[in-house]
């Protein structure tokens, strides 16, 4: 191929995946995509209907997450408390165990696989039907250890992004009680961007991941 | 009827604002500041809170989800590494390490208010106990609980199929020995039944002094 023309077609690749999609074109998209993974990957209809099934109003025990969710945002000393405080507070402490036990990767690859069914049951096939973006529907905002874990998602086609959700609450840790011992970066290097990589890699895609205030996950 | 000008009426109905504003002072004070401090109300991130609760409790299939799903999850995820490599005595020892100075606090406040203190920090009061435990039952020297792990384990064996450890793992090799080397601390005693609600009780004066 004319090497100009290679050069184009890359940054054409390149511009179609970067490109910022309109709310309605991804709705659109992400409604097809999820579609037809649903459908096909997950195989039965009930299985299809897993999420977002519509039935917020039914449940009978909403009066115990408004509780905790109540009783979370109002405590505000010695510093605003969030749904995901005690998620983060674990996974920091978890971290701090196994990277003072030099098993960081041990413990990396236990929570891929641990999750390693559900992504090569559905999520690989996802992507081979659907195309690469499912591979980020599935890691993000499809799966409660996200959407319970990053305040919100940013979606857009090829990319996602959220707030750190460790930096925060590991600088109060830091203050008090004091007693962790790992740094932030240890939890992007040995912990964020090892398990997207195994969930990546398991579910047939590449991905780049950039860590900071803001991580962002975007697939190749 | 007689009937009054626009001006008149309004002379009259401001009059009445102010002494309806005067005459209880206070209570309306108090409700101008109840608002202002609530701190719930204050808040601004309150949108993300709820789309992640919508999100969660929109999902019922395979099962329910609820707002502690993926923090009883980890625990497991973790507790079950610590086992599998025959170290999850260091992981209570780290556990308690990471917390001793925030209990060391709580063992000061008894001292000074009473053992309940210690239900109150351990339990009530603690994030990391109301976004684990759906809800907690308070009574004078004890806390109950539904066990949060069961249901979840059962799930993860089902339908995540990988994991082995078992619902006794949870109890004898996590929930027991935390509170108990926690309650050690504070210099508290506690008797804890596990099961599928969960009890912590102080133990009374005299039972102490028989253990």
């Amino acid at each position: 191929m004319d090497s100009n023309l290679q050069n184009k077609t890359d940054n054409n690749i390149q511009d179609t995946n970067s490109k910022v999609m309109d709310r309605r074109n991804f709705g659109r998209k992400i409604l097809a995509a999820g579609f037809l993974s649903s459908a096909v990957l997950l195989g039965q209809t009930k299985d299809a209907r897993a999420w977002m099934d519509g039935t917020f109003s039914q449940r009978k025990d909403l009066p115990d997450a408004i509780r905790a969710l109540k009783k979370t945002y109002s405590d505000i000393a010695p510093y605003p408390h969030k749904f995901n405080d005690a998620l983060v507070k674990n996974r920091l402490r978890d971290i701090d165990f196994v990277v003072g036990k030099g098993l960081e990767k041990e413990n990396v690859d236990h929570f891929v696989y641990t999750l390693g069914y559900l992504i090569n049951k559905y999520l690989k096939k996802g992507v081979e039907m659907g195309g690469k973006d499912i591979a980020l529907w599935g890691m993000f905002e499809r799966t409660s250890c996200s959407y319970q874990l990053y305040e919100h998602i940013t979606i857009q086609e090829f990319e996602r992004s959220f707030p750190c959700p460790f930096k925060p609450m590991f600088e109060e840790l830091k203050k008090d009680p004091g007693t962790l011992k790992i740094k932030w970066k240890d939890v992007c290097n040995k912990w964020c961007i090892p398990v997207w990589n195994g969930f990546a890699e398991r579910a047939g895609v590449e991905i780049k991941v950039k860590t900071g205030e803001t991580c962002k996950v975007k697939v190749l | 009827m007689k009937e009054i000008s626009r001006r008149t009426f309004n002379k009259k109905s401001i009059l009445l604002s102010c002494l309806a504003a005067l005459a209880p002072a206070s209570p309306a004070i108090a409700m101008f500041d109840k608002v202002q401090k609530d701190a719930f109300l204050a808040r601004e991130d309150l949108s993300d809170a709820l789309r992640s609760m919508y999100m969660t409790y929109d999902a019922t299939y395979p099962y329910d989800h609820k707002f502690n799903e993926t923090l009883v999850k980890d625990q497991l995820r973790n507790l079950q590494f610590s086992v599998e490599n025959g170290i999850n005595t260091d992981q209570i020892d780290h556990y308690i390490m990471t917390n001793e100075p925030i209990l060391k606090r709580i063992k000061a406040l008894v001292e000074k208010e009473g053992s309940e203190k210690a239900l109150v920090e351990l339990f009530d009061d603690e994030p990391c106990s109301y976004q684990l435990f759906e809800h907690i039952k308070v009574k004078t020297g004890e806390r109950s609980f539904p066990c949060p792990y069961k249901s979840n384990l059962e799930h993860g064996k089902k339908w995540l199929k990988t994991f082995s450890i078992e619902w006794s793992d949870v109890c004898n090799k996590w929930c027991i020995p935390i509170w108990k080397r926690s309650a050690d601390i504070i210099g508290i005693k506690i008797e804890v039944k596990t099961g599928e609600t969960c009890s912590v009780r102080l133990q009374n004066p005299e039972e102490k002094e028989k253990s």
